[in-house]
């Protein structure tokens, strides 16, 4: 699954939204891999700007009330560990806890491509291979708004719906739900917890502040 | 999925969170519409539901209809390659299993998404295309199950017409077929019937520079800004 990749939005509206997702081979080394996945997992889970985590196997993300220690429990049947950060630094400091840490799982971080590359050499790691988005083709009329698809697409997966999010900034716009709410309730359909619930909750409050009739309008 | 109308009060709590906006209100209930839906089991698992009305029906789980959960739903895995999701590995472990070496691209054609779903008979005129292109197609991934044999480029009569959140075609090229393949592909992808998102993956260079990112813009293609990242920690690895 590419399922971190094709997140839409502009380079400044890209920022602050990093994906984590460390991920055993069913060729090389998965076998008795949980012990190690949830070292990772440990490791995550000891940052403080830690954001979202979740899996498939696990069935809901931490924003849809998964506990650390039921996410451990579904490791010894999984073969990842994924989540999301607002936080450039918590990135570094996830790698370089990994990079000491060792565990020989593949680590595979999404976000803006130089920001990336200057992580890594600052801890001399070395990217091994980049997946990059081509963007969308074909019958791009079926596209929603612009602002609909930057929400969206934070769940690869495709289960966060449009209509949601158009049913959710409706409300946030009116006051009838704050933009942190909102972005609690669009988190819920993505089990796999890279759904970024403080970029979520920014597109919401901008979508707000610059609605007809708002004080910044 | 279905909704048992002898319990569904018409609160229209599940409408929002169909992806594929295929639920409606009728006659004093709400249904959900059986060719559009991709069984992917949001609106069950969204709990909204205040009288448990929401399930899938035995129907939902037999074939040719069971693929449509199997390539939707991330929790339901793929009984032809043992797992879930609708891809592969991928470039995820790429520097334990060394996939895509240096002087080799992947390409993954990721039909239905963002958000519209496809019919698998979306895949036809691309695969075809593909086929004629001398390009290595990946056998792992799960779609590979449900077109005909030996390949034509067709899929299996049973499944063409079932929707689905998103499937992926996943192949492997070398670096000096890149214009070829972007040209050839533009156009044929440009005829399909739903949405495609465009995946494209290389090695870094041994200095760390990423010069695919420099070929794509000499042909005029634009690649976005963000990207996922393997950040060569698995181990042993495979071409440093």
């Amino acid at each position: 699954m590419s399922h971190a990749l094709h997140r839409h939005g502009t380079t400044e509206q890209l920022q602050n939204d990093y994906t984590f997702y460390a991920r055993a081979s069913r060729y090389v080394n998965r076998e008795g891999c949980g012990p190690k996945l949830r070292k990772i997992l440990s490791i995550a889970l000891e940052e403080k700007n830690l954001v979202n985590y979740g899996s498939s196997q696990a069935g809901k993300s931490f924003k849809a009330g998964l506990k650390p220690d039921e996410y451990a429990a579904t490791l010894d049947k999984a073969y990842g560990v994924a989540g999301c950060f607002s936080d450039k630094e918590a990135v570094r400091s996830l790698l370089k806890k990994l990079k000491e840490a060792d565990t020989g799982i593949s680590i595979v971080i999404s976000g803006l491509i130089d920001e990336i590359v200057e992580i890594a050499r600052g801890l001399d790691l070395k990217p091994h291979t980049a997946f990059l988005s081509l963007g969308v083709h074909g019958k791009r009329s079926l596209l929603p708004e612009d602002e609909i698809q930057q929400i969206t697409t934070m769940c690869g997966h495709g289960m966060v719906a449009a209509k949601l999010s158009k049913a959710v900034i409706g409300r946030v716009k009116s006051g009838k739900m704050t933009p942190e709410a909102g972005a609690k309730l669009l988190a819920q359909p993505c089990p796999c917890g890279i759904f970024n619930t403080d970029r979520c909750e920014a597109i919401l409050k901008e979508l707000k502040e610059n609605a007809p009739g708002s004080a910044k309008s | 999925m279905k909704i048992d109308p002898e319990k569904c009060i018409a609160c229209l709590e599940c409408v929002d969170f169909c992806p594929m906006n295929c639920i409606a209100e009728g006659d004093d209930v709400v249904s959900i519409d059986q060719e559009e839906c991709v069984e992917c089991g949001v609106c069950l698992h969204a709990g909204v539901c205040p009288t448990d009305a929401i399930y899938m029906p035995e129907e939902s789980m037999q074939y040719p209809r069971a693929i449509r959960a199997q390539f939707s739903d991330p929790g339901v895995w793929h009984p032809s390659t043992n797992q879930g999701g609708r891809g592969t590995e991928e470039m995820k472990t790429n520097d334990v299993t060394g996939r895509f070496r240096r002087g080799e691209y992947g390409m993954a054609l990721e039909f239905g998404r963002p958000g519209t779903g496809a019919r698998m008979s979306d895949l036809e005129k691309v695969l075809q295309a593909l086929i004629k292109m001398d390009v290595e197609l990946e056998h792992d991934n799960a779609v590979f199950a449900f077109l005909e044999e030996p390949l034509t480029g067709k899929v299996k009569p049973e499944f063409r017409n079932e929707k689905v959140l998103s499937a992926i075609l996943e192949f492997k090229i070398r670096e000096e077929q890149l214009e070829q393949v972007i040209r050839q592909l533009q156009p044929v992808l440009a005829e399909v019937d739903t949405v495609v998102s465009w995946g494209l993956a290389s090695r870094f260079a041994e200095d760390g520079t990423l010069p695919v990112r420099a070929r794509l813009e000499a042909l005029g293609v634009h690649a976005r800004p963000n990207a996922k990242i393997n950040m060569g920690m698995g181990r042993p690895l495979c071409e440093p």
